[in-house]
């Protein structure tokens, strides 16, 4: 019986070529440009580490000197060196990191002309807590923090670039002035929100070199994305290299991540974290009351509004627009039935029931909406190529917004919405109507 | 003109009316809101920097050879540097500064009037030699500008001396409503460092954290082996031909270095690449939909235009001329819009309350309801026609074939 | 003096190549407050006949003088004047505007003339009140029998008050006794010096009337005489008979 409905949709569907053409463009129009959107909302609002966004929690302490300024009165998005090192201590997380971007030189070995790189320093943390692939080898060991050793982990682009794609495990590259020891290369990983980089471009890609934190003395390296300072420097003291004022001034450069897998972990926490500042303002820091905050990703993403306003009013917009393409199909379809309720009356004639002409112009509903619906999924192709063009700031050959399966299957759910929606009406309507009229208007 | 007869057999064909009045309300209820956004995004994106924009190259030169560590030598390469630029044929002015036009980067800091304990001012602050308001075109409109001497010793100044800068009038007039800020005395927020305002730049607009016209200049050289010094080139014509020649110009000069260009019409229309994304998709929605609607409408009209011949052949044997069928057609349809357009500014309201309350955005404003709606009705009417004149071409003799 | 007077009328359907003549040199005369009845087999040209005096359709050749008035060449806005204001028609099918109820489809009429509502109001319920069906204004077409449907037809042909109503088998789909109210009806109007030419098919109807015409082939021909003749040699005889002015 499908068989047979397709083939008399398939009929009508040459019967009328430009309603038909009408009724296509119109699914289609619809499901493109709400899929387009809400690819686009569902690329930045998804958790950006999956299993992970209820876990790891984002670190703020008030540590701004006193002064009467109502913006010291909330902490500061970042902390400094001295305060992340004395967290880092603490075994209450599974994990906890510190870390910040740096620019650097990377000297090939033979002696080409150096290349720029992006650096992000870290703790070994850092590799687990968002879920970072490796091709070859893995992240280093706490230990090497510790020491520090030189070592580093690059990612698969700097990799082909200078190895070949070959397994580069074992071998050094040099970052400046120091000769690092890579331990693990990175599969290839964009993922379009960084968690760990909220505060400074959320949706650039990640670094291209990672290295331990410890490192940032050693290699006198600085922060790239973002530093705040309160304190004006004592006579002499912005003589010193900047690296070391780093470590021993109230520069706020480094974003602390904990990974707390339960709630008694991070009441522990937050309690650790209030006893720190605590013991801290007995030394004369911390002059602003007690105000620490623990947030998790999601909750930070909202706060920062990583998904920016108009993506949110652009996905309801467009789902609006189905809707008035489905309403729109209404009519079209109730027209295209109506047109031939005669053989519609011949039929109920010869011993069609009411449910099966429903079903009949159901099926021939669906099919418009699925064939609309794949339309629909090339158009929205286009749609998010044109996005890609503003937001394709990933490596090579990676789009930034890209149909993945829930999209798909999305987009195929909302065209078979959009046939249902659409043709109930018009299917109820031709199959209600007594068959006697529709012979008598012949 | 006959309201009431229409109005009772409109009631008769429901689902065709309920259709329409549906469709149309939420279009415009969608192109209202829509619009809204548009405009409100639109005012960002018509801000002026002030600056000449489209003659600007911002260029970065990064060092990585190590005999530049030395910072004696890296400011004698400024010197070289801005010369080497300056020769260049087609290059107007010069500047070696830290401002970064439209990048969204930069520095903000906090000052005050000295000795008050008013909430301090933020603002961004930038490093800049005396070239730098001739380079971006900007007048000094009231004082003067900086002196060679200036900012010979500004980098190595000590902090307890005077610096002198160049403020922005939101800046000046955010500190000294008065006005008369030219030799008036700041200084940031914990009096460790003071500063003499010796000029103002009427207008500033550079995007960036909190502030966006407000900047403090300082004379001072910038250049530092990890941050590199930056300069910016004004040229006499289009910029984009030039930066080969001038990246060359400056390998020429040292190549332990990463040269980048890039003109400022680049960096700004980054700067803007998501907001004019945002006003395009917006755009396309608002045609997309309006083109729905009308084929729609035009469907819909057809539809009872077809199923109606018998009776638009009965009223042209009762009398009506080919005008009183269009004019009836139109005035159908012109009611049914205008329930729409009703139910729509509505919705309209509807709509830009809940996107105000859960996403963000401004209110919407009468006018653009208004413009709304008057576009709908033409868009009604327009749709209308095309039907309504085939209804008009239909023959009165219709009315006596039998059925 | 002559209500309608059609002088060498011809009317010529083309579909592609094929032409048909629906009238040919048709010549009628009839007076102001005369009762014509038509008859004739189907597509013999009755019903282009009503068309073309009704000024429903356009004709090819000939002259058409209406009321004294000369309508053979008239725009389409000109047509739909005397239309509205001179002649009343009165359709088989009824032709009542399905979504309007009785009052408003009296009413259609007399909203193409722009009579002021009083006056329209007035005319709409004497004329509803003259077919006996005053007590249904609000009813629509789907709500009334076939007999009150046709009512509410020769109602709206009254209260334009024309000077010609044209009658298209007006009792066809009816049963015999609502027919018979139906011709009452016309009877009475008619006693009012409006004139009536009315196709039908009924004998019986048809010899109520004053006059009484035969349409054969697109051609007039006197209902005595028609008689088993070879068809060429009725021709001739009717050529040299036609009823004429």
């Amino acid at each position: 019986m499908l068989t047979y409905n397709l083939r008399l949709a398939w009929k009508s569907v040459r019967r009328y070529p430009v309603l038909s053409a009408l009724i296509l463009l119109g699914i289609a129009l619809g499901v493109g440009v709400s899929t387009t959107f809400i690819t686009a909302y569902h690329v930045l609002a998804r958790d950006p580490v999956p299993g992970k966004s209820e876990s790891l929690y984002y670190v703020r302490m008030n540590s701004w000197g006193a002064a009467d300024d109502p913006f010291l009165q909330t902490p500061p998005p970042i902390v400094t060196w001295r305060d992340a090192q004395e967290l880092l201590k603490s075994r209450i997380p599974v994990h906890s990191t510190a870390t910040f971007a740096s620019r650097g030189t990377v000297f090939p070995a033979d002696g080409a002309r150096p290349l720029r790189q992006s650096l992000r320093l870290a703790t070994a943390d850092f590799f687990p807590m968002f879920a970072v692939p490796f091709r070859y080898g893995g992240p280093w060991s706490r230990e090497a923090d510790a020491k520090p050793e030189t070592v580093a982990v690059i990612d698969s682009a700097l990799n082909d670039r200078l190895f070949g794609g070959a397994d580069s495990v074992g071998r050094t590259i040099r970052v400046e002035k120091a000769e690092l020891r890579i331990v693990g290369v990175l599969a290839p990983w964009r993922p379009r929100v960084r968690a760990f980089g909220l505060f400074g471009s959320p949706l650039q890609a990640p670094e291209s070199i990672f290295l331990p934190l410890a490192l940032t003395g050693p290699m006198a390296l600085q922060p790239n994305e973002g530093q705040m300072n309160w304190r004006t420097p004592a006579p002499g003291e912005d003589k010193l290299p900047y690296a070391s004022r780093l470590m021993v001034n109230e520069i706020l450069f480094l974003g602390f991540w904990a990974e707390l897998p339960n709630p008694e972990s991070v009441k522990a926490y937050k309690s650790f974290l209030d006893a720190y500042v605590t013991e801290q303002k007995k030394h004369g820091r911390f002059p602003h009351p007690l105000n620490n905050r623990l947030t998790s990703i999601l909750d930070l993403m909202a706060e920062l509004k990583v998904v920016p306003p108009q993506t949110k009013a652009l996905a309801a917009i467009s789902l609006l627009f189905l809707v008035v393409a489905a309403l729109n199909l209404i009519g079209l379809f109730l027209g295209k039935f109506l047109a031939r309720a005669s053989t519609v009356g011949v039929r109920r004639a010869l011993g069609a029931s009411r449910w099966t002409i429903f079903v009949q112009h159901l099926v021939e509903c669906e099919l418009m909406g699925l064939a609309g619906g794949a339309l629909g999924v090339l158009l929205s192709l286009a749609g998010l190529a044109v996005l890609n063009r503003v937001y394709g700031d990933g490596p090579a050959g990676v789009a930034f917004f890209q149909l993945d399966v829930p999209m798909v299957l999305a987009a195929v759910i909302l065209s078979l919405l959009a046939g249902a929606i659409a043709g109930l009406y018009p299917a109820w309507r031709i199959c209600a109507i007594p068959p006697a009229r529709h012979l008598k208007s012949q | 003109m006959e309201f009431g007869p229409i109005f009772r057999s409109l009631l008769r064909s429901r689902a065709r009316v309920i259709l329409i009045v549906a469709e149309v309300a939420l279009t415009l209820a969608i192109v209202a809101n829509c619009l809204s956004l548009i405009l409100d995004t639109r005012a960002q994106l018509a801000k002026p920097s002030g600056f000449d924009d489209e003659h600007l190259i911002a260029i970065q030169a990064t060092p990585f050879d190590d005999r530049l560590r030395d910072p004696k030598i890296l400011d004698q390469l400024v010197e070289q540097d801005r010369r080497t630029l300056r020769a260049v044929a087609g290059v107007r002015a010069v500047s070696h500064t830290s401002l970064r036009p439209w990048e969204r980067s930069g520095s903000i800091t906090a000052v005050r009037l000295p000795g008050t304990r008013n909430e301090p001012a933020r603002t961004q602050s930038a490093e800049a030699d005396p070239g730098l308001f001739d380079t971006l075109g900007l007048p000094i409109v009231q004082g003067r500008g900086f002196t060679q001497a200036e900012y010979d010793q500004g980098g190595d100044a000590p902090l307890s001396e005077v610096q002198p800068v160049v403020v922005s009038r939101a800046l000046a007039d955010h500190l000294y409503p008065g006005g008369g800020a030219v030799g008036k005395p700041i200084a940031d927020a914990d009096e460790s460092q003071r500063f003499t305002i010796v000029g103002i730049v009427d207008h500033f607009y550079n995007p960036f954290g909190e502030t966006s016209e407000k900047i403090m200049l300082l004379p001072a050289r910038s250049a530092s082996f990890d941050y590199g010094s930056r300069y910016l080139v004004r040229t006499q014509g289009n910029p984009a031909p030039l930066m080969p020649q001038l990246e060359k110009a400056l390998l020429g000069v040292e190549k332990g270095r990463f040269i980048k260009l890039r003109t400022t019409v680049e960096n700004r229309d980054e700067y803007h690449g998501r907001d004019r994304l945002l006003v395009g998709s917006l755009n396309a929605v608002m045609a997309l939909l309006v083109l729905v609607t009308a084929l729609g409408i035009v469907g819909l009209t057809s539809f009872s235009v077809a199923e109606r011949q018998r009776q638009i052949g009965t009223r042209r044997a009762l009398g009506a001329d080919r005008l009183a069928i269009v004019r009836h057609f139109l005035l159908e349809n012109w009611m049914v819009t205008s329930f729409g357009v009703v139910l729509g500014v509505l919705l309209a309201y509807g709509l830009n309350f809940g996107i105000v309350t859960w996403v963000a955005g401004a209110r919407l404003s009468a006018a653009t309801v208004a413009a709304g709606a008057l576009a709908l009705w033409t868009i009604g009417l327009g749709a209308a026609l095309g039907p309504a004149l085939r209804g008009a071409r239909v023959q009165p003799a219709i009315a006596t074939r039998n059925v | 003096m002559p209500m309608l007077k059609l002088d060498n009328v011809s009317k010529i359907y083309r579909t592609g190549l094929v032409e048909t003549r629906a009238l040919r040199d048709f010549s009628l005369t009839v007076d102001e407050g005369e009762f014509v009845t038509i008859t004739g087999p189907s597509g013999s040209g009755k019903t282009t006949f009503l068309n073309v005096s009704g000024l429903l359709d356009a004709f090819e050749q000939g002259k058409y003088w209406l009321d004294g008035m000369d309508v053979s060449r008239l725009s389409d806005r000109e047509m739909s004047r005397v239309r509205n204001e001179k002649i009343g028609f009165i359709f088989q099918g009824f032709n009542l505007l399905p979504d309007l109820d009785v009052f408003d489809n009296v009413d259609v009429p007399l909203r193409y003339r722009r009579l002021p509502a009083k006056e329209r109001k007035a005319r709409i319920e004497k004329a509803i009140a003259m077919v006996g069906l005053s007590s249904r204004l609000r009813h629509l077409p789907s709500q009334l029998s076939g007999g009150q449907q046709q009512r509410v037809a020769i109602a709206r042909v009254l209260a334009g008050d024309p000077k010609l109503i044209l009658a298209d088998e007006p009792t066809g789909n009816l049963d015999s006794a609502m027919a018979r109210e139906i011709m009452e009806i016309l009877e009475q109007v008619n006693e009012a010096r409006t004139t009536i030419i009315m196709v039908t098919h009924n004998p019986e109807h048809a010899a109520r009337a004053h006059r009484q015409l035969h349409i054969a082939d697109g051609r007039l021909v006197d209902f005595e005489r028609i008689t088993p003749f070879p068809l060429n040699r009725v021709e001739r005889e009717i050529s040299s008979r036609q009823v004429a002015g």
